[in-house]
């Protein structure tokens, strides 16, 4: 036994000498991956099926043609040169690329490359875009740094399908593809990109991927737009949960991690060198390109009912709700849209006026103006009374915690029932629905991660319904089938799809809401429309909006304005409040990270514009 | 001839009829899911493409049930299921796709079957050593700290315990690498530095593993040495004036052997369903986290790929023991 | 009740048995909660133990005391159910597999081995993520009472077979005893043991089954349950924030509640098998 030990003990002496890491740590950035462990590590071929692609592949190997920036609402001409050109009728499209930027084995990008993916996508079944390309009539090349792309059928948004924002239809390099006898089967492994790293090396495991800036930087979009990426290799690495994720940056072995509202605090105390988007409360990102909410099921009784719905809404007291949330860290948002600055400033200046005087019917006649321009300040002070430290500006206040959301008026919320035939239970005061029986309410959360705010919206709807009357159920459900296909009532996904983040269009928010596309229960419906809602005016604007150029944004603006007012006026879901991200930087290697007070670009690692990010890092210096 | 025909033959009908079963089931399951894998794909695309209007949903929808093969009836699919099990192929992952199941499970056997073959064998061998000893000589003392050991450490839940480990020893005293099959930037060559290195990231997940399977074998060998050596030939033996090292080790550990060879035999098919929580405590790569994503992502062909792997190895194991089981025992006789 | 005054002279069983008692005190204690378990905010967050919270409370604002009441509640029902449930059809399908043998045995043996060869946890999972809007504790506890069972039938069926090759069996069946009486009067005496053993080893498995699946979010999470409890207090990270309260009451509770099972077993076990009871007088 004591020999067994010896040589146990010696063994694991002799374990501990090896270093971690077999790049040098302080000319390596390594971050989190957020889709975690890489399934298929050996293949790149992002172009088939799902393939891990903030791995490194969308945000350190690949340049799109146009790429969303959402921390400055711009949009990026990365491959592109410009933006692009349409005809009249929206069925010709032409793209300018950018000159000077080759592959990564040193082949120029050009023209031909994508005429040739758009060519291999439309003609391949099973491969990315192989359905939007079927829209494409012919493409040619018009001189080596020009496409043309004419459209079987108008579509003036038809460019968005090259837009990166977390995904897009991407470049290939056609001197690699056109040798491939299957593009499906194709490995893509050692893979050629357009961005400034290339592979160095990967987990068969598919745990980590490490990327090596390229020697000829300065040849990709990236070195062009903004210089030289810093860090010398980059390594997408994933820890795991959040809680792994906290103790590898206490070991200063993750510089950007993807946490939870309470790891993030964990980590902040632990940690004194690491720091979150904002450097105080409430820390998290609040410019995320998505609002998050609540989504009721407009083809069941009693939700396909204009005044339960605005019942359902003013039962919810926002400050607690987002309290229960996320202590508060979030910016509230009474509108479809993510109040992130660019979309505060030229949405929500617009519509300000217009939700004040705001009225809602409440039965005999009378009217109930609904919105609080104070829900911002309220969440304010719930945050001060947590003992955090909160500005004092109400101007910094409103883009922090939000401006104004509706009332918490249950005395209205039960006018508005009781007009509808709903009763309360005399004996527990519950609510029940007008046919008699308990008003029962099944949640769906169709995300299992505890740090996802549908998950935290799921059980703070619940909270707040409950104590309204409502017997309230959660349930956490992996599959988006069910609410896909409209066999629920309520559930927490997004209220309405992202906007693009980076333009004002918001075709993208409203077009699901079009009755085209409307289907019975038991069907997929639109994404960004599990509500199932129509309107007969939504259409029209979608109408209007598919015939407004990309860059007329004066009407583009107009027009979703309406779609806005509309939306409000029916409350077919119920926003609450942006996507708040949580991520934390540690500044041991690192520093000049974009956060709050310096938003020269988005702050996630998983998104395409890290590369656009990296060139503005500073190294500490540290070993 | 008597022994096949009374007593081989029905264990291997028994043996393919459980085969049989097992893998319908798991080619039936999983279609009960609420989960389409179809639609499951298309939202990770969405996450992962920018747009996707309704329309092309629908071609996209129709073009991925082709090529997943989940066109057609339920009964044509069981056939070709068959006919491609034959073959040794599984189809395509519909997740990963276009990767073959086949492809992604030689990926992660090496990592759970080296891990958990080695954990399994040695916390069988160690706890029932142990158990055996603690057992026979139960009023010694280090039997009794032992046993109290096992009180504790075996009922901890396992996620506890696991990070509790990693905890302690990746963080508080960071001796070991926080998770991961090997070193960052490494690239995997045939050498003792490679060795090393994988040993040393197999280090905790192992030792979680062992300390919960060991105190489990030490346990349940302990009650049965304990049953054991009241019975009657332990007793001659001691009349007898055997050493009591010797009526231990040749009596009655052999003896109590018998339930716990069976349950390795268990817990040795159970390999193939890999180690879930171990995986994602110490980011480990294996079989359980495929497996539990195919799940969630409604990947049927992996999820039939693994699973039918790992009934065969049970089953297999389990006919092999039921084979051997009487020359060990010679009370339960050939019938 | 004398059986009990004998148990309890064992330190073993003393002690699983006042641990357990207190348990079910707690459960009994959840009937009398002033909180709803399902409201938050119903008490100050974060707080470590004090003399208002005995146990402190939770990041949802909730008693970390109350809420482990109706956590023990749920779970010690749960897992009884599964206990139960699995012991009747281990016993069944053991029995007349070992006793009849033949044609019974084999179809039954071939029940118990597909069911052993069907990932058990990979199913019960599925069945969960299928099920899951309507898992309610009891029909949890019946999910894994229909896997529970075909291990120790295997076992109870081995221990039979080996029963019915002894002496006895010969003897009894010789002076006519009937196979039912046989069964009952001559084996249950050697099978008791084994089933308390199972039974309680089961009760175990199902209460460590409903954590795992709690933790991997398969169990409804608002249902209170030890699983769930510590779900929270992860999901939560009460670990890395240092809210020791909320993280180690569950994990002690289920710790003590298997030592405490684990106990009462062996120490049953001795008792019911005459020829340990035998031992143990002769040490008295």
């Amino acid at each position: 036994m004591k020999k067994l030990l010896t040589v146990l003990l010696f063994f694991s002496l002799g374990l501990i000498v090896f270093a971690e890491l077999t790049v040098p740590r302080n000319e390596t950035l390594i971050v989190n991956q957020l889709t975690g462990r890489v399934g298929t590590p050996g293949n790149f071929n992002l172009w088939v099926g799902w393939k891990w692609s903030d791995r490194g592949l969308q945000n350190l190997l690949l340049e799109p043609l146009w790429c969303v920036e959402y921390a400055t609402g711009e949009i990026i001409n990365a491959l592109a040169a410009e933006p692009p050109i349409y005809n009249k009728d929206f069925t010709q499209l032409t793209i300018k690329l950018r000159k000077g930027v080759y592959w990564s084995d040193g082949v120029p990008f050009t023209a031909d490359d994508v005429v040739y993916m758009i060519e291999l996508s439309k003609n391949t079944a099973g491969f990315a875009y192989n359905s939007q390309m079927q829209e494409v009539k012919e493409v040619k090349k018009i001189d080596d740094y020009t496409v043309q792309i004419e459209l079987v059928k108008p579509n003036s948004r038809f460019h968005t399908y090259f837009l990166d924002r977390w995904g897009g239809f991407r470049p290939l390099p056609k001197h690699v593809f056109e040798k491939v006898s299957d593009p499906l089967t194709f490995e893509f492994n050692p893979p050629v990109g357009t961005g400034p790293y290339v592979l160095h090396s990967y987990d068969t495991g598919g745990y980590w991927t490490v990327w090596q800036r390229r020697d000829d930087w300065q040849r990709t979009p990236t070195g062009i737009l903004y210089g030289m990426p810093q860090p010398k290799y980059v390594a997408v690495m994933t820890y795991g949960g959040p809680d792994k994720q906290v103790l590898a940056m206490a070991q200063h072995q993750l510089d950007a991690a993807d946490l939870t509202m309470e790891a993030l605090r964990a980590v902040l105390m632990r940690v004194s060198t690491t720091r979150a988007w904002r450097k105080d409360y409430p820390w998290t990102v609040n410019i995320d390109p998505c609002v998050t909410g609540v989504t009721l099921n407009n083809m069941v009784e009693p939700y396909n009912n204009k005044d339960v719905r605005w019942a359902l809404a003013l039962a919810i007291d926002i400050v607690e709700y987002a309290g229960n949330a996320f202590d508060g860290a979030v910016t509230i948002s009474p509108i479809h849209i993510p109040l992130t600055k660019s979309y505060m400033d030229t949405y929500f200046t617009r519509i300000e006026d217009w939700l004040k005087n705001f009225e809602i019917d409440i039965g005999d006649g009378q009217k109930f103006k609904p919105y609080d321009p104070n829900a911002g300040q309220r969440l304010a002070e719930y945050a001060k009374k947590r003992g955090y430290p909160v500005p004092k500006d109400p101007n910094e206040i409103k883009y922090i915690f939000g401006p104004g959301w509706w009332k918490y008026a249950p005395d209205v919320a039960e006018k508005l029932l009781i007009k509808n035939g709903f009763k309360r239970d005399p004996r527990t005061r519950g609510w029940l629905l007008p046919n008699g029986e308990p008003w029962k309410i099944t949640v769906y959360c169709t995300n299992t991660n505890p740090a996802h705010p549908a998950y935290r919206n799921a059980f703070a709807v619940a909270q707040e319904w409950r104590k309204f009357g409502i017997d309230v159920d959660v349930v956490v459900f992996d599959t988006p089938t069910v609410v896909q296909q409209g066999n629920y009532e309520v559930s927490s996904d997004w209220p309405a799809a992202e906007p693009w983040g980076g333009h004002p269009d918001l075709y993208r928010v409203l077009d699901p809401f079009n009755s085209a596309y409307m289907v019975a229960i038991g069907e997929n419906a639109a994404w960004g429309n599990y509500s199932r809602w129509t309107n007969p005016k939504m259409d029209k604007i979608i109408e209007s909006l598919r015939l407004t150029d990309w860059n007329d944004t004066e009407n583009i603006v107009k027009l979703g304005l309406e779609g806005l007012k509309l939306l409000i006026e029916e409350m077919p879901t119920i926003p609450t409040f942006n996507y708040p991200g949580v991520v934390a930087w540690d500044e041991y290697y690192w520093t000049n990270y974009p956060g709050a007070e310096n938003m020269y670009s988005q702050p996630y690692h998983h998104w395409p514009n890290l590369k656009y990010m990296l060139p503005f890092l500073k190294p500490t210096g540290r070993k | 001839m008597n022994f096949v025909k009374r007593y081989l033959l029905p264990r291997l009908i028994i043996y393919f009829l459980v085969i049989f079963i097992g893998i319908t089931t798991v080619f039936i399951i999983p279609r009960l899911l609420p989960t389409d894998p179809v639609l499951q794909t298309i939202t990770r695309l969405r996450a992962q493409g920018a747009y996707m209007d309704p329309e092309s949903t629908q071609r996209t929808i129709e073009t991925l049930q082709e090529l997943f093969g989940l066109k057609g009836s339920l009964s044509d699919q069981y056939v070709k299921f068959w006919q491609r099990l034959f073959k040794g192929d599984f189809g395509p992952s519909f997740f990963q796709f276009p990767t073959p199941v086949m492809t992604l499970i030689k990926q992660s056997l090496p990592w759970t079957a080296a891990l958990l073959l080695t954990t399994t064998l040695v916390s069988w061998l160690l706890g029932n050593i142990l158990g055996g000893f603690a057992g026979y000589f139960s009023s010694r003392r280090w039997g009794k700290i032992l046993d109290y050991f096992a009180m504790v450490i075996r009922p901890m839940p396992y996620y506890i315990l696991a990070l509790g480990l990693l905890i302690l020893f990746a963080y508080v005293f960071p001796i070991f690498p926080l998770g991961g099959g090997y070193t960052i930037g490494m690239r995997l060559t045939w050498s003792w530095n490679t060795f090393l290195t994988l040993l040393r990231h197999a280090f905790l997940p192992a030792l979680s593993l062992l300390l919960i399977g060991i105190f489990v074998w030490f346990q349940a060998m302990k009650l049965v040495v304990q049953s054991v050596k009241t019975d009657d030939f332990v007793k001659y033996a001691e009349i007898g004036g055997i050493k009591s090292n010797k009526i231990a080790r040749k009596y009655v550990i052999k003896n109590a052997m018998l339930p716990q060879i069976t349950g390795l035999a268990l817990s040795l098919g159970q390999i193939f369903s890999g180690a879930l929580i171990t995986e994602m405590v110490f980011s480990y790569p294996g079989l359980g986290t495929l497996l539990y994503n195919s799940i969630f992502t409604g990947d049927y062909n992996l999820l039939m790929g693994i699973t039918a792997i790992s009934i065969l190895v049970v089953t297999t194991s389990i006919l092999v023991i039921d084979l051997l089981y009487p020359l060990f025992d010679p009370r339960v006789r050939y019938k | 009740m004398k059986v009990l005054k004998d148990l309890l002279r064992d330190g073993k069983f003393a002690f699983g048995f006042f641990v357990l008692i207190f348990l079910i005190f707690l459960a009994f204690l959840s009937f009398f909660s002033p909180y709803d378990p399902y409201r938050w905010n119903v008490v100050p967050r974060d707080t470590p133990p004090s003399w208002s919270h005995i146990l402190g409370t939770t990041s949802r604002g909730q008693d970390v005391f109350w809420e482990l009441c109706f956590a023990v509640r749920n779970s010690l029902a749960m897992s009884l159910i599964a206990g139960v449930f699995s012991r009747i059809i281990a016993i069944l399908v053991g029995m007349v597999a070992g006793y009849r043998g033949g044609m019974a045995d084999r179809f039954l043996m071939f029940l118990s081995d597909s069911f052993l060869v069907l990932p058990l946890f990979l199913i019960i999972v599925l069945i969960g993520s299928m099920a899951k809007a309507r898992l309610s504790l009891v029909s949890l506890g019946l999910l894994l009472g229909v896997f529970g069972w075909a291990w120790d039938a295997r076992v109870i069926r081995s221990q039979v077979l080996s029963l019915r090759e002894r002496d006895f069996t010969y003897t009894s069946l010789l002076s006519g005893a009937r196979t039912m009486s046989l069964i009952f009067k001559e084996y249950m005496p050697f099978l008791t043991p084994l089933v308390f053993a199972t039974f309680i080893g089961n009760v175990s498995w199902a209460i460590g089954m409903e954590i795992t699946l709690a933790i991997l979010n398969v169990f409804r999470i608002e249902i209170p349950s030890l699983g769930t409890m510590l779900q929270w207090a992860l999901n939560y990270q009460a670990l890395l924030l240092g809210y020791w309260w909320w993280i180690g009451t569950p994990v002690v509770t289920s710790v003590m509640l298997f030592i405490a099972l684990y106990l009462l077993s062996i120490s049953i076990s001795e008792y019911l098998d005459p020829r340990m009871r035998v031992q143990r007088i002769g040490k008295a």
